[in-house]
């Protein structure tokens, strides 16, 4: 695949990038999220998880069934903070 | 297995689901072109004869009783996978009609010449419309009837209008 | 392009409205409620943001507000998912750059104390079971826990129900009881009429945030928060479409197949003018012959896998009507300024790697994905449910058994959520986890009714899985309960 392809679309990461750090020893999604932020975007990984765990498993081996998943925490959506703290709760 | 590389049958993957030749020549008759194990039954009972029957699983294909068929066309539309077709090559002037589900837009109108195409796509020959059904209970599954030259009621599966469209 | 005419769906557009695009001042015609990123489309705009770092054009992917593709700054607040947000009135539309910029509040009223926020009569009850989703699975778990004497609340981000059922135009295979020969869209409102009567209510346009240990669900209607507290949970929260990651896959006019169904047959508007289907699954060749129906042009089907992988009977339809499908087929590219204008596929030998000269251009102004479907299972990950990677059922699942129960007691799972299958077996696995949960909590109801109820759906997915096409969730569910049993084996 092509350097430039585009992985996670939510922060703009590209095969190059990720195939970077996976060389250079980052080889689990957590790390990969929080040193390029991949999964850390308003998708949440959605879209690019099993990209990126295929991509590991090229290139450092192993089987995506072993992989560990992101960490799945609330909110499941983007919610503005002031919803949270009840803010549209009022008349 | 070839219709799993392109999605066509050949006739090798469909003898077994065909009517004899001699129930051909005797008037109209269905033809149910499904070939696959998948758990489905409709066409069993859409027929008020009797005539379509799946032994044993439902995952089973269906089997045609071709003697108690008369070819009425009740089940083409209660097929979902619009897999069955009602075929008469029994005519003397050489002339055969296939009838068939059609699920686009425009829907032809009866005396109305179209394009008689096979299970590939192709265009074979030009067809007449001799009749089109499009009730309540079909519930958006019109039922069309084209007229082409007989030796090709087992190759014509789809039409076109002339206009160009589907 | 709208459609106006459709040989099986009518569409109920709302009122004509105006509203305003920011990247000519131009005002544009929509109808009120539709999604803007419909009504942008309709109006023929594809780029609706640039993307964060790289200034990428960006547009429609998803359509179910799960991803980043289509964020617009709506009346100056950025990062608003137009795919899943209401067009109305006078709207001012804009196409967002970067992140965005967030309008700096008003701070006159800063100091003084905040206004108590209104509580909602049922907000932070406690209910004996919560459905979370409204598709087959979810509706029939509703009908069948309610036919036990159970008080249930379904809850749904969406505002119509029927999950995916809405967007499908083809009749169900099956038999009588999984509503066979009836259209996938006409069978949600079957599996509402079914709810009459029962002590199941529904609350739609709500997305559970949030599901914590102790089973309280966070809850977000429009702009208001609150909790919910069951005893029992269900969730029927179905499946989301995989990636495929190829030279340009994020330009606008890339779809996966349920933003095109979504697009075409819930706003009735058309992706592009000729397209092309990756993936020959059931949904590839059903969405290919949906385009048809729409009177889309399909350039081609093609497939990386060497065997289509969906009913032949699909599959007939598609090609009778002139449509090739390719397998041992992959696309490398799509290219274009700011949207598809071509697309270029090509073999792959036996190790799924691209033939050297078999390159093709297809020029097709969109590309549609339908390369397979991974089950979501966040909220039972988020409470902390036990996960099992099985590939047959389509990823990380949550570990249940053959009555849908999860690692925690009185927390189901069912339908895709469970793993990746078919509405017919989703509506029955719905059933089962609806009779199990009525079970588990107790339900005061005929015992004997619900144990032959039980069989009756046992017997029925047992049917429905035996065929060459259900082979692979039996075999899923099969290798994960032994391993289930090891499990307890190992703990005693």
């Amino acid at each position: 695949m092509k350097d430039d392809v585009i992985i996670c679309r939510c922060e703009d990461i590209t095969y190059g990038e990720i195939v970077e750090a996976i060389d250079s020893g980052l080889t689990t999604l957590d790390e990969l999220k929080r040193v390029l932020r991949t999964g850390m975007g308003p998708c949440q990984g959605r879209t690019c998880s099993r990209l990126i765990s295929r991509i590991i498993v090229e290139r450092v081996g192993g089987e995506v069934a072993d992989m560990k998943t992101l960490l799945d925490r609330p909110p499941t959506m983007p919610v503005e903070i002031g919803i949270l703290a009840g803010e549209g709760n009022e008349e | 297995m070839n219709h799993r590389r392109d999605g066509i049958l050949r006739n090798e993957e469909l003898k077994h689901h065909l009517p004899p030749l001699t129930r051909l020549s005797a008037g109209p008759v269905v033809v149910i072109e499904c070939v696959e194990d998948i758990p489905c039954n409709p066409c069993v009972q859409a027929c008020p004869r009797d005539a379509i029957v799946i032994e044993g699983d439902i995952n089973n294909t269906p089997t045609v009783d071709y003697d108690k068929c008369n070819g009425c066309g009740l089940c083409i539309s209660a097929c979902p996978g619009l897999a069955i077709f009602v075929v008469d090559a029994s005519r003397a002037d050489g002339l055969g009609t296939v009838t068939l589900p059609y699920e686009y837009l425009p829907l032809p109108k009866k005396d109305e010449i179209v394009s008689a195409i096979d299970r590939e796509g192709n265009i074979v020959s030009d067809a007449l419309v001799t009749r089109v059904v499009d009730s309540k209970a079909l519930d958006r599954t019109p039922l069309v009837s084209i007229e082409v030259p007989q030796q090709y009621v087992m190759i014509v599966r789809h039409f076109r209008c002339k206009d160009g469209r589907d | 392009m709208r459609l106006t005419r459709h040989p099986i769906l009518e569409f109920d557009r709302g009122r004509e409205i105006e509203f305003e695009f920011e990247f000519d001042g131009r005002r544009l015609l929509g109808f009120e409620g539709e999604s803007i990123a419909a009504a942008l489309h309709a109006n023929d705009i594809r780029v609706f943001r640039e993307s964060v770092r790289r200034k990428r054009p960006r547009g429609f992917f998803c359509a179910i507000g799960r991803c980043s593709s289509c964020l617009m700054t709506v009346d100056g607040i950025p990062n608003i998912m137009t795919c899943v947000t209401p067009l109305r009135e006078g709207m001012r539309v804009e196409t967002q750059r970067g992140k965005g910029t967030i309008p700096l509040a008003d701070l006159s009223s800063a100091g003084s104390p905040p206004p108590e926020p209104r509580r909602d009569s049922d907000d932070g009850a406690t209910i004996p079971l919560a459905i979370v989703g409204m598709g087959p699975a979810g509706l029939s778990a509703a009908a069948y826990a309610g036919r036990m004497g159970v008080e249930t609340v379904v809850i749904d981000e969406n505002l119509v129900p029927g999950g995916q059922l809405i967007k499908q135009t083809h009749m169900f295979f099956g038999s009588r009881e999984h509503y066979a020969q009836i259209r996938g869209v006409d069978i949600g409102d079957r599996l509402i009429a079914n709810l009459e009567s029962l002590p199941v209510k529904l609350m739609l346009g709500t997305t559970v945030l949030g599901l914590y240990p102790d089973r309280t669900l966070s809850l977000l209607a429009g702009t208001r928060h609150m909790q919910l507290k069951a005893d029992a949970v269900i969730l029927a929260t179905g499946a989301s479409e995989n990636m495929l990651a190829f030279e340009n896959c994020d330009l606008p006019g890339v779809y996966g197949a349920g933003a095109v169904q979504t697009l075409m047959n819930v706003h009735g508007v058309v992706p592009g003018k000729r397209v092309l289907m990756v993936g020959a699954g059931n949904i590839g060749l059903i969405v290919a012959y949906q385009l048809l129906q729409a009177g889309v042009d399909v350039a081609a089907v093609i497939d990386a896998a060497p065997e289509i992988g969906g009913y032949h009977v699909h599959a007939a339809k598609i090609r009778r009507a002139g449509v090739p499908i390719l397998i041992s087929h992959t696309i490398l590219r799509v290219t274009g300024p700011d949207r598809v204008e071509s697309a270029e596929i090509c073999r792959v030998d036996d190790h799924w790697q691209p033939v050297p000269g078999s390159e093709r251009k297809l020029p097709v102004d969109a590309v549609c994905l339908a390369v397979g479907l991974t089950p979501n299972c966040e909220l039972a990950f988020q409470m902390g449910c036990r996960q099992t990677y099985m590939s047959e059922l389509g990823g990380p699942v949550a570990v249940h058994g053959p009555d849908l129960e999860t690692s925690i007691p009185g927390v189901f799972i069912a339908g895709d959520a469970s793993g990746v299958e078919e509405a017919s077996t989703a509506m029955i696995e719905g059933r089962l986890a609806g009779l199990a949960a009525a079970e588990w909590l107790g339900a005061e109801s005929d015992t004997d009714e619900l144990a032959r109820l039980r069989d009756e759906a046992a017997d029925s997915l047992k049917t429905l899985r035996a065929g060459p096409f259900g082979a692979k969730a039996r075999e899923g569910k099969e290798k994960m309960l032994s391993s289930m049993n090891e499990d307890k084996a190992g703990t005693q």
